[in-house]
């Protein structure tokens, strides 16, 4: 009986475990350290932003514009250090590049706040628009060709190990205690529950239901920079092409881990849980040596069943 | 074409509650038949049962003398029995012609192919505005013409069935006065032609204008049905309330005029919904606002809270004159405000009472923007004792509550907040009689504490039960004041429709 409830709590942990034990005895060469540090590499750089959707989506809005957004930061950072170095050095450059990107996605963030707020713009609209406009400006930045000015240490940030753990471990894991306890530990947290869960609500108890919203979207800007650098560290250039369709991804992290896309309803530790399932199941089958088309006909299905379970789940629990 | 309408003990019943009781009565045919009663007097239900929405209880319809068994408003259609509802149903977007052919165009087959026969359906609405002597253009937009006209095309449409009964209800509640007058000129045109019309209306005034005959409901029962002419409006509110009892206010006293006003409201005006409003509030005390539908009472409350925004008008607080009023600076001030829907505005359903109970308070709870559960907790705690508030548990979700349950958690939510002013709209909407009562009972409780509080009701006889002090609206405007001690039912109910 309590098991059922248990279940009826948690059951993406349950078949994220009910899978991990599956692997650990069919996928040769899954249990391994080394493999099991490659997942929470893989995964880290689009989790750190789903932390940020999982804002926005329970604000009830959308971002689509994240993979344009962690590419055209990367390739700032890359400008910056190219144009900066000769005169200030290699590690001064990146930091200002770094800032920079991080400046610019918030400002990109707020700006499709505010548009919301006065001309009442689909976020939706707003967000497609900008998946175009800073792939276009990457480019530009660019000029098509990556740009390969960081020095090789750079590579430290996206590949490198620190006591024996990946470095973009250590962010990812930031990145998460950070936004838990601004989701259950602030009043802008409660404020994006209650804007989602009914804005002219939220409204009338006196929230201010814009800032909050615009908010979400900021400091999402900064995170998907932060992935973006973290990207441009790992292939040590600044590309236009990098993280292509993957606000998809990170979508489906959130919706796996139960926020629903109508807003009011979410959890960050459900994103969490989302984002590793992905994680998990896509280096499961390729290690199980399953074919890549395979993997995309099941990873979507995946996101079906999951909303499927959930909503099933929400109403047993009602009756 | 015309009809006779005849009932006989027609009755409905819900339940145990008796919504209409052997009612039997006689409607002549091509006259004007008003029907009043106050809410829940069963003359929608008479309606609805007419135009087969809903099925006798017992009883039974006859049209012409014929038997009228209506299982579905499609049976009330083929019988020639039409309705104009309180709601247009239009669509905005297409032209008059198409919105009174909805879905059955005319079609002419050419080569085989059904094709909508677009002259013949222009022609057929012409010769239909023109019998009715309205002079709109059929291939007009909907959207292009004002409320008032769209209200007669949707007399157009119900005129293009060629009823033998037409039921009208409410048709002038969103109509200006000179839109009024049109729609009246009219219903005369049709009346003329031998149309039988029923006509359910809250202005009195209206309806001893177009009216033939009045029929009077009360608490489903058949009062009395007479000729407009022979009788006063005082007659008709009269048989319309009957004697009623009034409840038993506690003993309070009242607290007009004690000190200086908290709230000062000076030439408040928002265009299309209320003018040049001024009033004072004073400490402790329970201002009640009443007025017909589309008096402006809501809309007055939520200007006043900055819910939307005015067009010009001051509101003081605590002799502070509040700049750009929006629900953040209002709410910062003390004021709180418990919508009329509170299903739709007033709650987040999916979540639980204990956020639902601290969300008007986060800004209070959370000095620096941090905050924790357990800080919420005794305010939480606190509401569900005193207000009664019958839970499991606070992290269920508030959607689990009953109606009354669910009102007083909005009520909480804000009380969570210590406002010194707190605005009431419809706050007995949709809850139980005893809830009715535990509600009344705070408001009393809080106006003792100090809380002073406007309320707002379409029941009137709850204006004169909780009020301290009662200001009549009309038309978007303050008419004056009552004292609730020194006035009934009948000269409230008069006052809010013809003014004082």
């Amino acid at each position: 009986m309590q098991l059922a409830q248990f279940f009826r709590r948690h059951p993406m942990e349950i078949i994220l475990v009910a899978m991990y034990l599956y692997l650990m005895a069919a996928a040769p060469g899954f249990a391994t350290l080394d493999n099991q540090f490659n997942v929470l590499r893989n995964v880290t750089m689009q989790g750190i932003i789903a932390f940020g959707m999982t804002m926005i989506i329970i604000s009830g809005e959308i971002d689509l514009s994240i993979g344009s957004g962690v590419a055209f930061a990367g390739c700032v950072t890359a400008w910056f250090t190219r144009e900066l170095t000769p005169f200030t050095g290699a590690y001064t450059a990146i930091a200002i590049g770094a800032v920079a990107a991080m400046v610019i996605m918030f400002c990109v963030g707020v700006f499709t706040g505010k548009l919301r707020q006065h001309f009442n713009m689909p976020t939706f609209i707003t967000t497609l628009g900008l998946l175009t406009v800073l792939s276009g400006a990457a480019n530009l930045i660019t000029g098509g060709f990556p740009i390969t000015s960081f020095p090789y240490q750079f590579n430290f940030l996206g590949s490198g190990f620190l006591f024996g753990i990946p470095f973009p471990v250590y962010i990812f894991v930031a990145v998460f205690g950070f936004v838990y306890f601004l989701m259950n530990y602030t009043s802008f947290g409660r404020s994006i529950y209650a804007v989602g869960g009914n804005l002219e609500a939220a409204r009338l108890s006196g929230i201010d239901v814009w800032r909050t919203k615009t908010l979400a979207f900021g400091i999402t800007g900064v995170f998907t920079a932060i992935a973006g650098i973290l990207i441009a560290s790992q292939i040590l250039s600044g590309s236009a092409s990098a993280a292509r369709g993957w606000e998809l991804d990170v979508i489906s992290a959130v919706i796996i881990g139960g926020t629903s896309l109508f807003g009011g309803k979410g959890s960050i530790r459900g994103t969490l849980i989302g984002v590793l399932f992905l994680g998990v199941i896509v280096n499961g089958m390729t290690l199980l040596n399953v074919s890549e088309y395979w993997q995309y006909v099941v990873r979507g299905m995946l996101i079906i069943s999951a909303v499927l379970l959930n909503h099933a789940l929400e109403k047993s629990a009602k009756t | 074409m015309t009809a006779v309408v005849e009932t006989k003990d027609l009755s409905k019943t819900y339940g145990n509650v008796v919504a209409l009781d052997a009612f039997t009565h006689t409607f002549e045919q091509s006259r004007i038949h008003a029907l009043m009663g106050k809410n829940g007097s069963g003359k929608s239900t008479l309606v609805k049962m007419l135009s087969g929405v809903v099925q006798p209880t017992t009883g039974s319809m006859s049209l012409n003398g014929q038997n009228a068994v209506f299982k579905s408003p499609r049976d009330a259609f083929e019988a020639n029995v039409v309705t104009v509802h309180q709601e247009l149903s239009l669509v905005p977007e297409l032209s008059v012609a198409e919105n009174i052919f909805l879905g059955r165009l005319p079609k002419r087959t050419i080569f085989g192919i059904d094709r909508i026969d677009w002259k013949s359906a222009f022609r057929k609405t012409g010769d239909l505005l023109d019998r009715m002597g309205l002079d709109i253009d059929p291939a007009t937009q909907i959207k292009t013409l004002s409320v008032g006209q769209q209200q007669t095309i949707e007399i157009a449409k119900a005129m293009s069935f060629d009823p033998a009964l037409l039921l009208l209800d409410e048709p002038t509640s969103a109509l200006a006065s000179k839109e009024v007058e049109m729609l009246f000129t009219l219903l005369r045109t049709l009346k003329e032609r031998g149309v039988t019309m029923m006509y359910i209306s809250h202005r009195l005034s209206e309806l001893a204008e177009i009216a033939d005959t009045v029929t009077v409901l009360r608490d489903g029962h058949h009062i009395a049905s007479v000729e407009m002419a022979q009788s006063s409006s005082q007659e008709i509110v009269g048989m319309m309330f009957g004697d009623v009892a009034r409840a038993i206010r506690p003993a309070r006293t009242a607290r007009t005029g004690s000190g200086d006003p908290i709230l000062q409201v000076r030439n408040l005006t928002r265009e299309h919904a209320f003018d040049d409003i001024s009033f004072d509030l004073h400490p402790g005390e329970v201002l009640g606002i009443a007025g017909m539908l589309g008096a402006g009472r809501t809309e007055l409350l939520r200007g006043i809270f900055g819910a939307d925004p005015v067009d010009s008008g001051e509101i003081i607080v605590d002799g502070q004159k509040v700049e750009a009023p929006s629900p953040r600076t209002t709410t910062g001030l003390g004021l709180g405000y418990t919508p009329e829907n509170r299903k739709e505005v007033g709650l987040v359903q999916d979540h639980s009472i204990h956020n639902n109970l601290s969300m008007a308070s986060l800004r209070k709870n959370a000095p620096g923007g941090f905050i924790t559960k357990s800080a919420e907790r005794p305010g939480v705690e606190k509401q569900i004792e005193q207000l009664h508030i019958k839970v499991d548990g606070s992290d269920d979700p508030v959607s689990s509550l009953s109606g009354g349950n669910q009102q007083k958690v909005v009520i909480g939510n804000w009380l969570n907040t210590d406002p010194k002013i707190m605005f009431f709209d419809e706050p007995s909407r949709g809850v139980d009689v005893h809830a009715k009562q535990q509600i009344f009972q705070i408001i009393w409780e809080q106006a003792d504490k100090g809380l002073s509080s406007i309320f707002v009701s379409t029941e009137l006889e709850e204006l004169l039960d909780v009020c301290d002090r009662i200001l009549i609206m009309k038309d978007g405007r303050l008419e004056g004041e009552l004292d609730p001690a020194k006035t009934d039912l009948t000269q409230l109910y008069a006052a809010c429709m013809e003014g004082l």
